[in-house]
């Protein structure tokens, strides 16, 4: 735990980052995944609690002790210092000898592609070689465990998906454990072998990023993850089952009241005219976006996004019946936002509990 | 029509300017090379006869050294107290703005009060100075009246007095100096006095450049504290070049040798100014 103050940035937060793997901290801003990067890079101290590395308690460590290396959001390069002396100042530090500095240098140039901007100054640099050689300066250290923050956030779009793909197969290729700072999902999801979804300075899920897409824990990790959002709606309870509010056709069996439904929009099928089976709703627009048009519909009271292939020739107003297999349908607690298969089963368990003692 | 306005906005300033710095600049050297006049002999050209005197004159000598050494016994005190200090007010500590406030007063009160507490520290017998060591044994001293010790005694006030000044400008450039480089060495294992070595102190040469100019200038151009404290003396052992230049021209009323001096002064302030561009220029990264 981690108190600045009286507010406590990050709480009773606990995972593991296992050898050679990519671990990637998601959450919005604010939410303590810095906080918790700069606890294992020694830059802070916890209030309460142990940082171990390779079983060893580093809690109260120095930064330098760790065996750690960090790219910052902002490279926090040396603007005064040329490219190579940038990547071999931790070498320096350490009092490497020269041949050995050469040597590793040239090693790391060829791996992140900066052989021909040695000479140059930061400053003379694009921001995706500023980039690399943040990544070069922490890669020469040769240490097993590498701390990112946010790095690719200063960089453009197309910058953003190369860099991606060149960091994983980096981190491959060296077996480094990366413990992985950012608000993007989408690098979550694309560079993670285990995500740690965090939301004010607690964990709210942990997993791969399939299981995170496939089975979220909480209606916040089902709005965090894909994009568009999964279609988080209201249910009440309608003749013959539960219904999303407003509407008049049955999405599941039983009680709906106090339950909300989440289906991705790529999940939801679109099928046109009012006759039929499915749920019926009015198209409100349709945004085309090449691939896909994610088209914006109102069922009942609730506004839904459906995500079809290809391009659809659908005006404001068109009646259309959505649809969608049982599995991609998630039910959450409206009242706390957990998954109401798991609210059920602590149900089921609290209930066992007080047969028992009672 | 347009450059008409554009000339007309410029009118005031150019005219304050060419009456007040250009016009006497160019007289200065003029009247350096005629005599200066007096009622029975008007004033004649005299070529380079003034230089020529000036090349003679004892006093003129003794002032340059004076002046040199108290710029080199000032201008790196000053400013190594002032990065020192510097770094300190700008790390965590109780009282920071207090602290940083107490630096910075000398800076905010004219030398001619400063020159007068001063003055009180120097005092022989009754002087601060005096009679702490007094509690030690030591004998009093004539700090101010003592050719061997007045040169001295002025520089340590002059330094007193300006570190804060620079101070201010050190500290500006360190808290533009962003966090994560000091946490980026920190992570490498540097040291606090390795990464002053190699980063901040490299990343301040800007400042150490702007605050050089400004020391030297003011080496030559603050002689406010001479007037309260020796007046020169004993023996011209405390002059400046400025103040020589003052009491040549209000006291002795040579004006043309003052012009002169004057003409001396400027050039070697020139050439300073020069000097430390082409020496540090090629060492100072700006961002």
């Amino acid at each position: 735990m981690k108190q600045f103050g009286r507010v406590k940035a990050v709480d009773d937060v606990s995972f593991r980052a296992e050898a050679g793997k990519f671990v990637v901290l998601l959450g919005p801003s604010g939410c303590g995944k810095s906080t918790l990067l700069r606890l294992i890079a020694g830059l802070e101290e916890p209030t309460t609690g142990r940082i171990l590395i390779d079983g060893r308690d580093v809690t109260k460590l120095a930064p330098e002790k760790r065996k750690v290396s960090m790219v910052f959001q902002s490279y926090a390069l040396f603007p005064h210092l040329s490219v190579a002396e940038n990547i071999v100042f931790g070498l320096k530090v350490r009092r490497l000898p020269a041949q050995k500095r050469k040597e590793r240098l040239a090693k790391v140039v060829e791996l992140v592609a900066l052989t021909e901007q040695l000479e140059r100054k930061p400053s003379q640099l694009s921001g995706g070689q500023r980039q690399r050689v943040a990544l070069a300066r922490a890669i020469v250290a040769e240490n097993s465990i590498c701390l990112m923050d946010e790095p690719l956030s200063n960089l453009d779009a197309q910058l953003r998906h190369g860099m991606r793909v060149e960091i994983r197969a980096l981190q491959q290729r060296l077996g480094m454990t990366v413990v992985y700072v950012t608000h993007d999902q989408v690098e979550a999801m694309s560079m993670a072998d285990r995500i740690v979804l965090i939301r004010e300075g607690r964990i709210e899920q942990e997993g791969s990023p399939e299981e995170l897409y496939a089975r979220p824990a909480t209606m916040f990790a089902a709005r965090f993850i894909g994009t568009p959002a999964m279609n988080l709606v209201a249910l009440a309870d309608g003749a013959g089952g539960a219904v999303i509010r407003g509407s008049a056709d049955v999405v599941l069996p039983g009680s709906g009241a106090g339950l909300t439904l989440g289906v991705r929009p790529e999940h939801v099928r679109l099928e046109e005219g009012a006759a039929g089976t499915g749920v019926r709703a009015t198209v409100t627009s349709a945004e085309y976006h090449g691939a896909d048009t994610i088209v914006t519909v109102q069922a009942g009271e609730e506004t839904l996004f459906v995500r079809a292939p290809g391009q659809l020739a659908l005006a404001g107003g068109a009646k259309v019946r959505l649809a969608w297999d049982p599995e991609a349908a998630h039910l959450f607690d409206s009242e706390t936002g957990l998954r109401a298969v798991d609210v059920r089963q602590q149900a089921r368990v609290a209930a066992a509990q007080h047969r028992k003692t009672g | 029509m347009k450059h008409v306005y554009g000339w007309l906005l410029l009118t005031p300033a150019a005219i304050l300017l060419v009456g007040f710095t250009h016009y006497p600049a160019a007289m200065t050297l003029f009247d350096s090379f005629f005599s200066t006049g007096t009622v029975v002999r008007p004033s004649r050209f005299v070529g380079l006869d003034n230089y020529a005197a000036l090349a003679d004159d004892p006093i003129f000598w003794q002032v340059l050294g004076n002046n040199f050494w108290f710029a080199l016994g000032t201008i790196p005190s000053a400013i190594a107290l002032a990065m020192v200090m510097a770094l300190w007010v700008n790390e965590k500590l109780p009282a920071r703005a207090l602290v940083r406030m107490a630096y910075f007063t000398p800076t905010v009160l004219p030398m001619i009060a400063v020159a007068n507490i001063w003055l009180f520290f120097y005092t022989p017998q009754i002087g601060l100075l005096d009679q702490f060591n007094a509690l030690f044994g030591v004998a009093s001293h004539n700090w101010l009246g003592d050719p061997d010790t007045v040169l001295g005694a002025v520089m340590l006030m002059v330094v007193w007095k300006e570190a804060g000044f620079f101070m201010i400008f050190y500290l500006a450039a360190l808290q533009s100096l962003p966090p994560e480089l000091e946490e980026a060495a920190k992570i490498e294992g540097a040291s606090r006095w390795y990464f002053f070595r190699r980063v901040t102190f490299p990343l301040l040469m800007p400042t150490t450049l702007f605050v050089l100019v400004n020391a030297t200038i003011n080496s030559f151009k603050l002689v406010d504290h001479l007037f309260i404290l020796t007046k020169g003396g004993p023996d011209n052992a405390s002059s400046l070049l400025l103040y020589y230049i003052y009491q040549v021209a209000f006291s002795f009323f040579d004006t043309a040798y003052a012009s002169t001096l004057t003409v001396v002064l400027l050039a070697l302030l020139a050439g300073l100014a020069v000097l430390q561009f082409l020496l540090i220029e090629r060492r100072v990264h700006y961002r």
